[in-house]
């Protein structure tokens, strides 16, 4: 029998295989690794759209308040959980109305400490770049990337110099990475994680083209020297993960900040970031990005007084 | 209330939950039959987990352990139904689902890409079909289409933008 598994996976979703169906899809489930796989994308294909759909609603709501316009341009996909609000709901709801607000103004008080990026700015024009991940020789590796002083109506955020991410032709995202060496940060009290804030700063060459800017963290637990382009194929083992997307539509001229921040288990010693710039229309002339001031920092909660 | 306040647990917590929100939400989704079911199996979950909750250490095998069990008590109720899984089923499902994790979360960033190349009519038609509350025979009726061509439709699109994804990743990976 020539079974569409697409079409019975989805039948099943919509509720409407019979007997037979139901039956023929989960021994298939059982058997077949690859019927399986494709099962579950659908399913996650269902989810990130019904969170889409809420997002976008969501949005609408947003769009008679101006003071939103910063949320909206995020990315309503990565930013936006629908459940989030009632997980607080449901967390918060065994508290007193109080405790409410002591949360809300409680996120505020936190400190950052700054750590260690090595030439966070770009601005010795000496500075190494190795091919790829970032090798014994150099702190940063990109796929192809070059130092550059002001160019095509952009200039530095920070300094002189700014890096350039050379196009991909077919608008593909181009990365640079740093790892970081975390061995050296302090845990923090009764705490089995470190909070860590990632920030950097992206600008289009061709500002009538969209883009798409990327962060990426992953905690691991090597320490810094046992990392090389290897460890690219096995990031999926990494004990922490996150990732933040910033869509920035045609005409946004100059520098866009965006952040990411990522709960690194105590027992990571290592930092890998990736940061990337793709243009989601392709069927536009490929042209450069540029990317500035990465910074790092701790994030430490202070003490209710 | 039992127990006082801990401000920066209810922060860690809220954070940690929702960093892994979609991901459990695709886990409970693959394992029980309807998008209904996996809301109301979530809002179970997120209790158990805030109960449960005493240290962000490994939180994420943890909270995917609390969820398969969530489903597995909600399933227990619908064994007769034969759109539910088996518990062998389920188990392989759960373990496959967390495997698969990583690359599903890179698949939902593509699909926004991909979601924005679908003509206007079919990416309103998706927006309606997915919000909350809509009815497919209702929103079927209101287009004018029986609920079999609305459903062919539907899933025309869906395999679209899966293919649209794997084309997607596809060309990341080589670019």
């Amino acid at each position: 029998m020539n079974t569409d598994w697409h079409e019975l996976i989805q039948r099943h979703i919509a509720g409407l295989t019979t007997e037979e169906e139901a039956t023929l899809l989960q021994n298939s489930l059982k058997r077949d690794d690859a019927v399986a796989r494709l099962y579950l994308r659908y399913m996650n294909l269902d989810v990130a759209l019904e969170a889409h759909a809420g997002s976008k609603a969501a949005v609408t709501e947003m769009l008679v308040s101006p003071s939103q316009i910063e949320s909206k341009r995020r990315s309503v996909w990565l930013s936006w959980r629908p459940l989030t609000a009632a997980a607080a709901g449901i967390v918060f709801g065994m508290f007193c109305t109080s405790v409410v607000f002591g949360f809300v103004v409680q996120r505020g008080l936190e400190k950052k400490t700054p750590l260690a990026v090595v030439q966070p700015s770009f601005e010795d024009a000496q500075m190494l770049l190795a091919k790829g991940f970032p090798d014994a020789s150099a702190h940063w590796g990109g796929d192809a990337a070059h130092l550059v002083t002001a160019e095509h109506g952009v200039s530095a955020k920070e300094g002189k110099y700014m890096l350039r991410l050379e196009a991909s032709p077919r608008g593909s995202p181009r990365f640079v990475y740093q790892v970081l060496d975390l061995t050296s940060i302090p845990a923090i009290a009764r705490a089995d994680t470190r909070e860590i804030e990632i920030s950097a700063s992206f600008a289009a060459a061709d500002a009538e083209s969209a883009m798409r800017c990327i962060i990426r963290a992953f905690a691991v637990s090597e320490v810094r020297e046992n990392l090389d382009a290897a460890w690219v194929d096995h990031r999926d083992e990494a004990i922490a993960s996150a990732t933040r997307g910033l869509d920035v539509m045609s005409g946004s001229k100059g520098w866009q900040t965006m952040s990411l921040k990522i709960q690194v288990p105590r027992n990571a010693r290592s930092l890998v970031l990736f940061f990337g710039v793709r243009t989601p229309d392709k069927t536009l002339p490929k042209s450069a990005h540029y990317l500035d001031d990465v910074q790092v920092s701790l994030i430490e909660p202070l003490p209710l007084p | 209330m039992s127990q006082p306040p801990d401000h920066p647990q209810h922060d860690q917590f809220l954070r940690l939950y929702a960093e892994h929100e979609v991901a459990l939400h695709t886990f409970v989704r693959s394992l029980v039959p309807t998008r209904q079911e996996a809301s109301e199996v979530m809002q179970e979950v997120i209790v158990a987990l805030w109960q449960g909750f005493s240290s962000a250490e490994e939180f994420r095998p943890w909270a995917f352990g609390v969820a398969r069990n969530q489903v597995r008590m909600h399933l227990r109720s619908r064994l007769r139904d034969r759109h539910v899984f088996d518990d062998e089923l389920v188990n392989r499902l759960a373990d496959m689902a967390v495997h698969q994790e990583p690359k599903h979360l890179t698949e939902r960033e593509a699909l926004e890409g991909c979601l924005q190349k679908l003509p206007q009519s079919q990416k309103e038609l998706v927006l309606v079909a997915y919000t909350k509350g809509t009815r497919m025979d209702d929103l079927a009726k209101r287009r004018g289409q029986t609920p079999m061509s609305l459903y062919k439709l539907l899933h025309r699109i869906r395999q679209a933008l899966l293919d649209c994804v794997e084309r997607t990743l596809a060309q990341e990976e080589t670019a």
